[in-house]
């Protein structure tokens, strides 16, 4: 309990680290915009309760908001797709079910489950975070394109960074 | 109860997310000027074309109570202009003059009745003695003459119009002054007759008629009429029809005029004759 604690806490951390200090400072051409944090929501067990999961997702939104001086932006984005996070796995659970105690990693479902999952993980997120931050229809698809975009470079980072956890 | 609390269980994952989600929003909204202008202009345009609507029917629906605010203001303008106005005639006045007193003192009122189409035409106005109404005070209609009281109560009183066989009133050529007398001929209620102006008088059409400050009734300059036709008949003096610019069918607000003087002006009068 302490041990997973300790482990996602540092999780945390190294995550917003890496945000704020290299990803939010990424400019390319104003279209792609990584946003890696999302990754703590993804790899957090499978079997965590609804609310805690809600919880954590919204305080780490206002984390991201608070380094990103845009106060509830990121939290709106983070808590839908920690509300979603239980349906994506329900619908994209693996033959026989999750066991007890589960992670939502690579090294236990596979690549392709890990892409399908975090990629439709990214894209809610990105897709409700870009809308509500232009907060208008017109150019609608440009802001598309953003999302598309900037949810591919998310979802590169984090497969990396996966790739990496798997190795070690 | 038990379904109350099986409800939030079922959907507590539900209203917690839309509990935060409602903070979000509400901090999106209000810490961030970008949106929060956005929030304020979507507001503003979907509300705007309902606010318009609704302004649009309450001015139509005070219309009448704004024409009694305008016919008010009139009178008080009037007033302050009678105020203001310093006796032409004399050349020192001290700044704050005490003996200059104001002349005429307006009182606006409106009908309750009206007539044209008889020969003797009179209508009643809504003010009366309570207002300070008295008899053989004059009442004008933006700008042109429409009557003299001649009788009152309470909280009405009865004026005789121009449009009337007796009605007699001292009016004068703006252009050279001559004055004469202006009467109805009980024939078209637009055109009265004014006669007693001398022929050797030059006259044209569209010459303004106006009148005098002889009569004690009425002040002096009031507008009467424009002289439409004139004919000389046998005698030495014009017939002059003059077309009024008091339009009594369509009489609804008109002015009382108070002469302030006028009691110090008969009672001279009198001492003399």
């Amino acid at each position: 309990m302490i041990n997973s604690l300790l482990r996602f806490g540092l999780i945390f951390i190294i995550l917003v680290i890496l945000q704020v200090l290299m990803f939010n400072n990424i400019q390319f051409s104003g279209y792609v915009n990584p946003y890696v944090y999302i990754m703590f929501i993804l790899l957090l067990p499978v079997e965590i309760p609804s609310w805690l999961l809600l919880m954590l997702s919204f305080g780490t939104g206002m984390v991201i908001d608070f380094y990103s001086g845009s106060p509830g932006m990121h939290s709106t984005a983070t808590v839908l797709a920690g509300f979603v996070r239980p349906f994506i796995l329900r619908s994209n659970s693996p033959r026989d079910g999750y066991e007890p105690g589960a992670q939502p990693s690579m090294l236990t479902y596979g690549f392709r489950w890990f892409l399908l999952y975090a990629g439709i993980m990214i894209l809610v997120h990105h897709t409700l975070l870009f809308y509500i931050e232009v907060f208008r229809f017109a150019d609608f698809f440009r802001t598309l394109l953003r999302v598309l975009l900037s949810s591919l470079f998310t979802l590169t980072f984090v497969l990396i960074i996966e790739f990496y956890r798997k190795g070690r | 109860m038990r379904s109350l609390l099986n409800f939030l269980e079922r959907y507590n994952n539900l209203i917690i997310f839309l509990i935060l989600e409602g903070i979000g929003i509400y901090l999106l909204a209000t810490r961030n000027y970008y949106h929060n202008t956005r929030v304020v202009n979507v507001i503003r345009w979907v509300t705007y074309g309902v606010e318009e609507k609704i302004s649009n029917t309450r001015n139509y629906l005070n219309l009448r109570q704004i024409n009694e605010n305008l016919a008010a203001e009139n009178t008080a303008l009037r007033n302050s202009i009678n105020r203001l106005a310093r006796n032409n005639n004399s050349v020192f006045f001290s700044v704050s003059d005490t003996i200059y007193q104001q002349l005429y003192q307006y009182t606006t009122a409106r009908l309750t009745s009206n007539s044209v189409n008889k020969q003797k035409n009179f209508f009643t106005i809504n003010k009366g003695t309570r207002h300070g109404i008295t008899n053989d005070m004059a009442v004008i209609a933006d700008g042109g003459v429409a009557g003299a009281i001649v009788g009152c109560s309470e909280n009405f009183a009865v004026v005789m119009s121009v449009l009337n066989l007796d009605f007699r009133l001292s009016a004068r050529i703006k252009s050279n002054g001559y004055f004469g007398s202006l009467s109805w001929d009980g024939r078209d209620y637009r055109k009265a007759i004014l006669s007693d102006i001398p022929q050797h008088v030059t006259l044209s059409i569209g010459d303004t008629i106006e009148t005098t400050g002889y009569s004690a009734i009425f002040p002096e300059g009031v507008l009467v009429g424009t002289v439409i036709d004139f004919q000389k008949p046998g005698s030495d003096f014009y017939s002059i029809t003059v077309l009024l610019t008091t339009d009594f069918r369509k009489l609804h607000f008109v002015d009382v005029v108070a002469n302030k003087r006028k009691q110090e002006f008969i009672e001279l009068e009198n001492q003399i004759q």
